[in-house]
């Protein structure tokens, strides 16, 4: 549900969290956004920084110049005048990224959970499939990659994308592991709560996973260009688009990647606007499936 | 210049605030856990108190230096010798180019922060010094100190024989229990009454499994009120699931029934709830503390936790040096 009134929280001495709703809603991670925006351009005293999330933002301030309660009163003022330019636009780009679904190394590190930790878990893309009503692993695969993902904000670990798909008909919930797995390959594409994130890197995960991309998210030698500016790809606002591709495919990407000669087709003159987004979303089924 | 001939377990070149700034592309600050003694290593050896030092974690470094320097050790008692004599904690030392600073294990307490007269001069990445050893940047090469590094340090002036008044250190416990200050929230309205009772009567336990990202505590199972059960299937199944959020430095992050303090390389945002967060002014306990050692929780206001923070920063100053 979408909050008539944002709700503001403490979070220690110098943090307070400010929640507009508590669902996956492209709305509520534009008044997040949004806020970012105007907190950036109108230079709110004692305000250090902003992390918007999917329904909520995150904001760190110095006490010393100002108070918690003089914060969250500047900040409401703000948060009013964001709302009511519905028609706000965000400039978004378009990263279409490569991705092996059901690939074996998601296979390799599901069947290790299965032998050493948990014997009853149901294998990710059967089990993700079954409980959102698809058919099997296949409609998973085309569900799921038939849609643009939002990256509504980066986090956990630097440059990691938490995205959520923009056609409401690719919708999909998935729980996370419990307890959670010991390794995940990095690059591997998965699912928890109603959210997409791609893995930065090797590690411990919980999400349901059932794919992987060849292509870097973190590279602190930033050998690729689109990592010029920064060590991570993708920034919150961006699109993603998963392009499916084959073994072989992805083994080429992945050599490219390691010398730096592959291109990534990121598409750069779009806006996104609430407004056209809603227009759109009314005039779809929100009960078909692919 | 400092050659590390033996780097300790986990050395780091640490600066405070660290890498603050950059929370929405998922960059913890690092820094120092410890901010009260770093800051007045760093004031003993004429330093502004955020300047670039080390930290040290439970076994400290063999460092021999390759110029005249002025250098201050202040936190845990790492039994320092200089040429193998020993050295007094919380004091400005004057050494001579190649003479060897030798710590040891922690004996009382467990980081050691050593300030040296200009500060460390490695390169700034994102706007601090500071090392996120796990996540591959800052500091020295993206990770804790190595055998066979020179540690750049900056042209400084030093004055030995400078010490830290002790009514202007922190008190370290010796009886491995710590009364640690927090704050309710940001989602305290998911715990019931009777497992926010439970929160602050327990003494938890910090577990071994913690490191710089996060303090796992031990102790009683966590009970909620009907926010945790009735909620959109996007939050997650468990109780403890919400949808995914930033979490704030010192969020006591609830991960199922798993307690975690999030401290300086915290991963920043995730979808688990804090229903309490550790304030600034308690981070040194935190930093003091060795796994095995309890900490018994006391809820502070956030004015109050504000007072607090700006009493030990009031202290990190020229005025606490005789």
């Amino acid at each position: 549900m979408i909050y008539a009134e944002p709700r503001f929280k403490p979070g220690g001495d110098r943090f307070l969290e400010i929640e507009f709703g508590d669902e996956l809603n492209l709305e509520l991670n534009f008044r997040a956004q949004g806020l970012g925006q105007a907190i950036t351009r109108e230079q709110v005293k004692g305000v250090g920084e902003i992390a918007p999330f999917f329904s909520s933002a995150l904001v760190h301030y110095d006490p010393d110049v100002i108070g918690y309660g003089d914060l969250c009163r500047e900040l409401k003022r703000l948060i009013e005048s964001v709302a009511s330019s519905s028609d706000v636009e965000l400039d978004s780009r378009l990263i279409y990224m490569p991705a092996m679904y059901l690939d074996p190394w998601s296979v390799e590190a599901i069947d290790q959970y299965i032998e050493k930790i948990n014997p009853a878990k149901e294998r990710d893309p059967d089990f993700v499939a079954r409980i959102n009503g698809l058919e099997d692993a296949a409609q998973l695969v085309r569900v799921h990659s038939g849609t643009e993902y939002w990256v509504a904000a980066l986090g956990f670990w630097p440059g990691t994308p938490f995205m959520m798909p923009l056609d409401p008909r690719c919708r999909l919930f998935a729980p996370k592991y419990n307890p959670p797995r010991t390794y995940t390959k990095t690059g591997t594409i998965g699912m928890g709560g109603g959210a997409t994130a791609i893995y930065p890197v090797d590690g411990p995960g919980g999400y349901q996973i059932f794919a992987r991309t060849p292509v870097p998210i973190w590279d602190m030698q930033q050998k690729l260009d689109a990592f010029k500016e920064a060590p991570y790809l993708l920034r919150p606002t961006d699109r993603v688009k998963f392009v499916q591709v084959s073994r072989e495919e992805f083994d080429a990407i992945e050599r490219q990647c390691a010398e730096g000669t592959y291109r990534l087709n990121i598409v750069g003159y779009q806006k996104i606007s609430l407004k056209s987004y809603r227009a759109w979303v009314s005039t779809l089924d929100q009960n078909a499936r692919f | 210049m400092l050659e590390v001939i033996k780097p300790g377990l986990e050395t780091s070149i640490q600066d405070w605030p660290g890498r603050q700034g950059y929370l929405k592309c998922g960059f913890p600050w690092s820094g120092p856990m410890d901010h009260w003694s770093f800051r007045l290593a760093n004031v003993l050896v004429g330093n502004a108190p955020g300047a670039a030092g080390l930290e040290c974690q439970f076994i400290g470094p063999t460092l021999r230096f390759q110029r005249d320097g002025v250098f201050a050790l202040t936190g845990a008692d790492m039994q320092a010798k200089l040429d193998g004599v020993p050295v007094p904690a919380w004091e400005s030392i004057a050494a001579k180019a190649g003479q060897t600073l030798e710590m040891t294990f922690a004996k009382v307490g467990a980081r050691a922060y050593l300030a040296i007269a200009g500060g460390f001069d490695n390169e700034v990445f994102f706007g601090s010094r500071a090392t996120f050893h796990k996540g591959g940047l800052g500091g020295m090469q993206g990770h804790a100190i190595k055998a066979g590094q020179v540690l750049p340090v900056a042209a400084g002036q030093g004055v030995a024989g400078r010490r830290v008044k002790p009514s202007a250190r922190p008190v370290f416990v010796t009886d491995k229990r710590w009364q640690v200050e927090v704050c309710a929230g940001p989602n305290d309205d998911w715990i019931d009454e009777a497992g926010q009772q439970r929160f602050l009567s327990t003494a938890w336990k910090l577990s071994s499994k913690s490191d710089r990202g996060g303090f796992r505590l031990e102790g009683p199972e966590w009970t909620f009120t009907e926010r945790a059960y009735n909620k959109p299937p996007e939050h997650g199944s468990d109780p403890a699931n919400i949808v995914d959020h930033g979490y704030p430095l010192g969020a006591i992050n609830l991960a199922g029934q798993t307690p975690i303090i999030l401290v300086n390389d915290w991963p920043d945002g995730g979808g688990f709830i804090n229903p309490y967060t550790v304030p600034t002014c308690a981070f040194w306990k935190l930093g003091q503390s060795k796994p095995g050692e309890t900490y018994q929780f006391v809820q502070l206001s956030v004015e109050d936790a504000q007072a607090e923070a700006r009493r030990i920063t009031a202290l990190c100053a020229e005025s606490s040096i005789e």
